[in-house]
């Protein structure tokens, strides 16, 4: 390196982390396509409150639905995880996907991947930032459906404490931790579909692509674990995690099952994100 | 990182590294050859007009230069650091323009440009606010700074993109069509702005379809032609060579060109006589040749042309473009090898 | 292209990796772990350590899963798994998943509840009163070890016992207990294996074979087994508020069948058990109205079915002659069962051949 070429700068040669993390979460957070996903998603378990709420007043006596439904009914502490596991056979896997498909698919169509890239912010680091955005954006908006489900399950639905689909009913602070473990126990699941999809968005500039593909693995999943004959391949399948979260609210809580849904996304977590790393490291901006 | 340089010219004055310059450059996207052959110099304090066709490599060549695309072959070094190893030191110093501004269409002017100066390493947080309200006021966006980019015309939009390469003070500035979409003024403060910079030593490359615009504000040129550099060099060098031609009258036109041709000079036939071009000759060897073939030659005129003919000549004649030897070209100043 | 090659690596590498992990998810616990190494035991010895064997405090996940060759309605057709604990002191909870609900039996010392999720209804047996009669079959299948203790009981006399080796059940080392039917039994059946807890000397899985096929017909074991005291918390219930709570005693003496009746009934059915060990056969009669009764009602799928049930018969089975008359024959990989048309019935772990014999001895 030359003197002339390396006159003394007091600067940086990165820019801060955090700094990179706040611009993404803010702008994230602007998009009004974000916007309106979360307002649905935060819908969700009021109008689930409400429509069983009703049913419970129009049909005395009567279950109003199997599973979990059949136990929300004067069990406001359930209404949030009857919100979320029945979200999570659609909306929330959709959410995960859209986020991913803006975040690097999108931004590439827009012209403002390119501009991070010329800042420069390393591949790996840029990365980093828009699963960091992917992951909390996803976080935000599960602790959101679960913040409406308390509230709307506590003023619809009532219900002291919360009981479990064992028969015992757990106290108040004890149920409300069952909640935040649904919540970590989606959101792990929604990013584990985000980083399959962030894969995904890593290799097109067409973020529709990235939603119809994501879509595509979990209606496959959906399709094969239903096939007796392809019973040795449920376990791997990143639907059957989603399937087991309802477990939830037995008691006492089946650990095992929970942790093995929680390691299966972990598996899916890093084969997601080791592909759109190397495709980062190779791809043209 | 030491930041040695590979091709091993270090030495002690700026001049002798250049800001940018590439060797054997080449980039194959799914078997259609882009670029090729690509060696550019970007001489440090000059302002560079890359021209060229739609499709002749220009745009490639700027994202190779800025790592955004790996070259097949070929290298890269940007202010004095190969790439891509280098990008994380030289980056910081290079602002860009290209294919057009890349901003979020729900954010305002104002909230884009934070975004982008979050990124920017030479930037300390407390010095956001003021950059980016600097950059605004140079491009004259400060007016419309809190609408949103969706609103934009096209013009501001531009603007916009050459403000987010201006938030910090860059040594190389490379801006990609930075005139597309603007009127007669935002033209005009464009050549203003890279007027300053020039003023300021920065080393600035615009590509550009606009030949006046190059002819008027650039010091170097570069010309690409089917993703070759088919000539570069200073722009007063490159019209004094580009603009010779000879104009011979003589009544035996066939016979003049043939002779021209058996010694590699090109030459085109008139009505009235042929054209010679003098890239690779000269006046003297051409009377030469064309009376030793036993031509007659009844006149013997200089032609002076501006850089659209030449522009025309090295991009729009297949022919005469082929018979130029890139690597003779004497085109090319020695001093810029 | 160092960089690119350094993305590769790292590609393969991490993707590997994951997958791995998934391989690891879907490979059943041990299935291809060497049988662990343990002292010989005489197969005298392990019967009679199995027989006196008392369960301690556990908690488990048993498996049931069966292939029998034909659905059995009752018998879980799929692979079912139910949480089980005990604190070895008589208190016990089970709990499966059934459909979208779960089911929880708490037996508490001196009351047994039954909560039912689906549709919140809570059934209470008083322990003390006569034994529950109306126990599920998942439910007696949830207790591999009970299952075993009564196989081994039962059997031992017409049975070669022998030790086979060592199997890994749960994570937990185990003798693989074998007993084969003497030469003389006429059965469908090769062998029942029982894995024993090489520590507890708990049954932990039973396995049931037939002739011909190398996976159990039958297969009913802990695929988790744990040792333990266990929270006390877990063997006390409270019906929760607003579930419906009926009196099981209450509910089965009302349903109860007089004397009388009972004598009745057992005087038309006349149940009879001919042969023993392996080759015992249930002989009984089914009323003949109620073979040609007309039957609509929903099927376990809940499918409409009509007919009667000799239709069904003609429908599913072999139709058979003998010495006793003609009839109709069913036969699965485990058992046979054949129904005269006179309402005759004859059911075992047997070929068809021996059911003919009893019937035919009158």
């Amino acid at each position: 390196m030359t003197a002339a070429l390396d006159e003394p700068r007091a600067t940086a040669r990165r820019a801060p982390l955090t700094r990179l993390l706040r611009s993404e979460l803010r702008m994230v957070l602007r998009r009004p396509r974000t916007l309106i996903g979360l307002a649905l998603l935060a819908l969700v378990p009021v109008v689930a409150g409400i429509g069983i709420a009703i049913a419970t007043g129009s049909s005395s006596g009567e279950s109003v639905g199997d599973g979990l439904a059949s136990l929300v009914e004067g069990n406001g502490l359930l209404l949030p995880i009857f919100g979320l596991t029945m979200s999570m056979t659609m909306l929330l896997p959709l959410t995960g996907a859209m986020l991913a498909a803006d975040a690097l698919a999108g931004e590439a169509a827009n012209g403002t991947l390119r501009g991070l890239l010329v800042a420069p912010v390393g591949r790996a680091r840029l990365l980093a930032v828009k699963a960091f955005g992917v992951a909390a954006v996803s976080l935000f908006a599960v602790l959101l459906m679960a913040a409406t489900g308390i509230v709307a399950g506590l003023l619809l639905l009532g219900g002291d404490g919360m009981l479990t689909s064992s028969g015992t009913t757990l106290p108040f602070g004890a149920g409300l931790g069952r909640v935040l473990l649904t919540v970590v126990l989606v959101t792990v699941q929604v990013w584990a579909l985000a980083a399959v999809a962030l894969a995904v968005s890593a290799w097109t500039e067409h973020p529709l692509i990235v939603v119809v593909v994501s879509l595509g693995v979990v209606i496959v999943s959906g399709v094969l674990s239903v096939i007796p004959a392809l019973d040795w391949l449920t376990p791997a399948l990143i639907t059957t995690s989603w399937e087991a979260i309802p477990e939830v609210v037995k008691d006492p809580l089946p650990t095992a099952t929970l942790l093995t849904g929680v390691l299966r996304a972990g598996c899916y977590i890093l084969i997601g994100y080791s592909i759109a790393l190397s495709r980062m490291l190779t791809r043209d901006g | 990182m030491s930041g040695s340089t590979e091709f091993g010219t270090v030495a002690g004055s700026p001049a002798a590294v250049p800001a940018a310059r590439t060797r054997g450059l080449r980039k194959v996207y799914r078997g259609t050859v882009a670029v090729d052959n690509v060696d550019l110099e970007v001489p440090t304090g000059a302002v560079l007009g890359m021209l060229g066709p739609n499709g002749s490599g220009k745009t490639t060549t700027i994202r190779m230069l800025l790592g955004l695309v790996t070259p097949t072959a070929g290298e890269v070094e940007l202010l004095g650091r190969k790439l891509p190893e280098g990008a994380a030191e030289s980056l910081p110093e290079v602002g860009a323009l290209v294919e057009g501004p890349g901003f979020h269409p729900f954010l305002s002017g104002r909230e884009n440009l934070l975004r982008a100066a979050a990124a920017e390493p030479h930037l300390s947080t407390s010095r956001i606010p003021a950059a980016v309200g600097a950059a605004l006021e140079r491009v004259g966006l400060a007016h419309a700074a809190n609408r949103r980019f969706r609103g934009y015309s096209l013009g501001m939009k531009q603007r916009l993109g050459l403000a987010g390469a201006l938030l910090v003070p860059r040594r190389l500035v490379v801006l990609d069509e930075p005139t597309n979409g603007l009127d007669p003024a935002g033209t005009r403060e464009i050549r203003t702005i890279m007027a300053d910079l020039h003023a300021a030593g920065t080393t600035v490359v615009v590509s550009s379809h606009l030949l006046a615009e190059v002819e008027a504000t650039c010091t170097h040129v570069a010309v690409l032609n089917q993703g070759t550099v088919v000539a570069q060099g200073e722009l007063a060098d490159l019209l004094d060579a580009g603009s010779a031609t000879l104009l011979v009258s003589t009544p035996e036109v066939e016979a003049a060109v043939d002779a021209l041709r058996d010694h590699r000079i090109p030459a085109r036939s008139l009505a009235e006589g042929i054209r010679v071009d003098l890239t690779a000759t000269t006046a003297p060897e051409v009377v030469e040749t064309l009376v030793k073939a036993g031509v007659p030659v009844h006149e013997v005129r200089r032609q002076r042309t501006g850089l659209e003919d030449l522009f025309a000549r090295l991009t729009e004649d297949p022919v005469d473009a082929a018979e130029l030897d890139p690597t003779s070209d004497p085109l090319v100043p020695q001093e810029t090898r | 292209m160092n960089r690119k090659r350094t993305a590769l690596s790292v590609a393969a590498a991490g993707t590997a990796t994951g997958v791995v992990g998934l391989v690891l998810l879907a490979a059943p616990a041990g299935a291809d772990e060497a049988p662990p190494t343990l002292p010989e035991v005489s197969a005298e010895a392990l019967v009679q350590s199995v027989l006196t064997s008392d369960v301690p405090a556990l908690s488990g996940t048993v498996k049931v899963s069966s292939d029998l060759g034909l659905p059995v309605p009752g018998l879980p057709t799929g692979d079912e798994a139910v949480r089980v604990y005990t604190d070895g002191q008589g208190k016990a909870r089970i709990s499966m998943d059934q459909g979208r609900g779960e089911k929880t039996v708490i037996a508490d010392g001196a009351t047994t509840w039954l909560w039912n999720s689906a549709d919140r209804s809570v059934v209470k047996y008083d322990s003390a009163a006569e034994h529950r009669a109306d126990r599920s079959t998942e439910e007696k299948l949830a207790d591999p070890a009970a299952v075993s203790l009564e196989f081994i009981t039962a059997m031992r006399a017409d049975s070669t016992v022998s030790v086979d080796g060592t199997a890994k059940v749960a994570d937990r080392p185990a003798y693989q207990l074998v007993l084969t039917p003497k030469p003389t039994e006429r059965t469908l059946l090769r062998e029942v294996r029982i894995a024993v807890d090489s520590e507890t000397r708990l049954p932990l899985r039973l396995e049931v074979l037939a002739n011909g096929s190398a996976e159990p017909a039958l297969s009913v074991g802990f695929t988790e087994f744990a040792t333990g005291a266990q929270d006390a918390g877990l063997f006390t219930f409270t019906p929760p508020a607003g579930a419906k709570v009926t009196d099981g005693n209450a509910e089965a003496r009302e349903h109860q069948p007089t004397e009388q009746q009972k004598k009745d009934f057992l005087a038309t059915i006349n149940p009879k058990v001919v042969g023993e060990g392996w080759d015992t056969v249930l002989v009984g009669t089914v009323p003949a109205d109620l073979l040609k009764a007309e039957v609509s009602g929903k099927d376990a799928d809940g499918r409409k079915a009509a007919g009667t049930p000799l239709d069904l018969l003609k429908q599913f089975g072999k139709p058979v002659s003998g010495p006793f008359g003609t009839g109709f024959v069913i036969t699965t990989k485990v058992g046979t069962a054949l129904v005269a048309e006179d309402g005759r019935v004859a059911v075992g772990a047997v070929p068809q051949q021996v059911l003919v014999d009893a019937l035919g001895q009158k």
